[in-house]
């Protein structure tokens, strides 16, 4: 029996977002926009959903006189990245 | 998707991130390393050429250019995130600036001591901790011949030639700058 997929994180676009947010300390949505190559209303979108789900926070403020918003990975994001990979790599092994 | 989809996505944008931070912290290997270049070859040559040891003091030019050109450089990299390397790599080379400075800085004013081979030893080490955390081998190689033939020149040779240690150690920072741009592309 395979471990379920989270479905929330099984869409191309916020995988990406998880997999860049897993790395680092926090990415600004200019950055994650670049590295996604996603449309500003699309990343919202799902940014929302994982901020929803408690996978990742936003803070909204300034970098001098320019909007800035940050995402961060929470623990409970991490764990649910983690479970998923795993789960993955359940579904990889039992197909080889 | 299916489960191979999946892990190239991850796979993919993972990658791309790590490289693009890494690629970003290559700037401040060479902008230091042009700048360790320069310096050590200017205060070289006019000791050189003057005979007078106080063109030493031009060594802390070096940081009163070098930091606020680094944060300037960082403004533009607003976008650009840390990662667990690039706060390592960053981390190592502020600990070895602090060393140089402060040490420089008691040399001058309380204690003489031989400042090129403590600072040489402790730039080798710090080139090779980033070639560790680099998985580079010729990182480490360089870092470690840097440390030991510096140490070796530094108690051979004496005045203004030491300075030329400094310039190598310079070349191999803009090399590391180099290499890590070429193993992030």
């Amino acid at each position: 029996m395979f471990p379920k997929l989270d479905p929330l994180l099984h869409s191309e676009l916020r995988l990406a977002v998880m997999s860049i947010l897993a790395g680092v300390d926090e990415a600004d949505f200019t950055y994650l926009k670049k590295q996604t190559g996603a449309t500003s209303g699309n990343l919202s979108v799902q940014i929302d959903k994982l901020t929803a789900a408690g996978y990742i926070t936003v803070e909204k403020g300034f970098k001098g006189k320019m909007p800035r918003t940050v995402c961060r990975i929470t623990p409970t994001g991490q764990e649910a990245f983690r479970g998923y990979v795993e789960a993955l790599q359940e579904y990889l092994s039992a197909s080889k | 998707m299916t489960a191979q989809q999946s892990l190239q996505i991850i796979t993919e944008t993972f990658n791309k991130s790590r490289k693009g931070i890494l690629r970003n912290s290559a700037k401040y290997f060479m902008l230091w390393g042009a700048l360790l270049t320069v310096t050590s070859l200017v205060i070289y040559l006019l000791w050189h050429f003057t005979g007078r040891p106080q063109w030493n003091f031009l060594w802390f030019a070096m940081p009163v250019i070098g930091y606020p050109v680094a944060a300037l450089m960082g403004k533009y990299d607003v976008n650009v995130p840390q990662n667990e390397v690039s706060k390592m790599l960053s981390g190592v080379w502020r600990v070895f600036g602090t060393f140089a400075i402060t040490l420089s800085a008691i040399a001058i004013c309380l204690v003489p001591m031989n400042v090129s081979l403590i600072i040489v030893i402790i730039m080798g080490l710090a080139e090779c901790m980033s070639g560790v955390l680099l998985k580079n081998w010729p990182i480490i190689i360089c870092g470690f011949l840097l440390g030991v033939c510096g140490a070796v020149v530094a108690m051979l040779v004496k005045s203004e030639a030491q300075l030329l240690i400094f310039t190598l150690g310079g070349v191999l920072l803009l090399i590391t700058g180099f290499i890590m741009q070429l193993q992030n592309k």
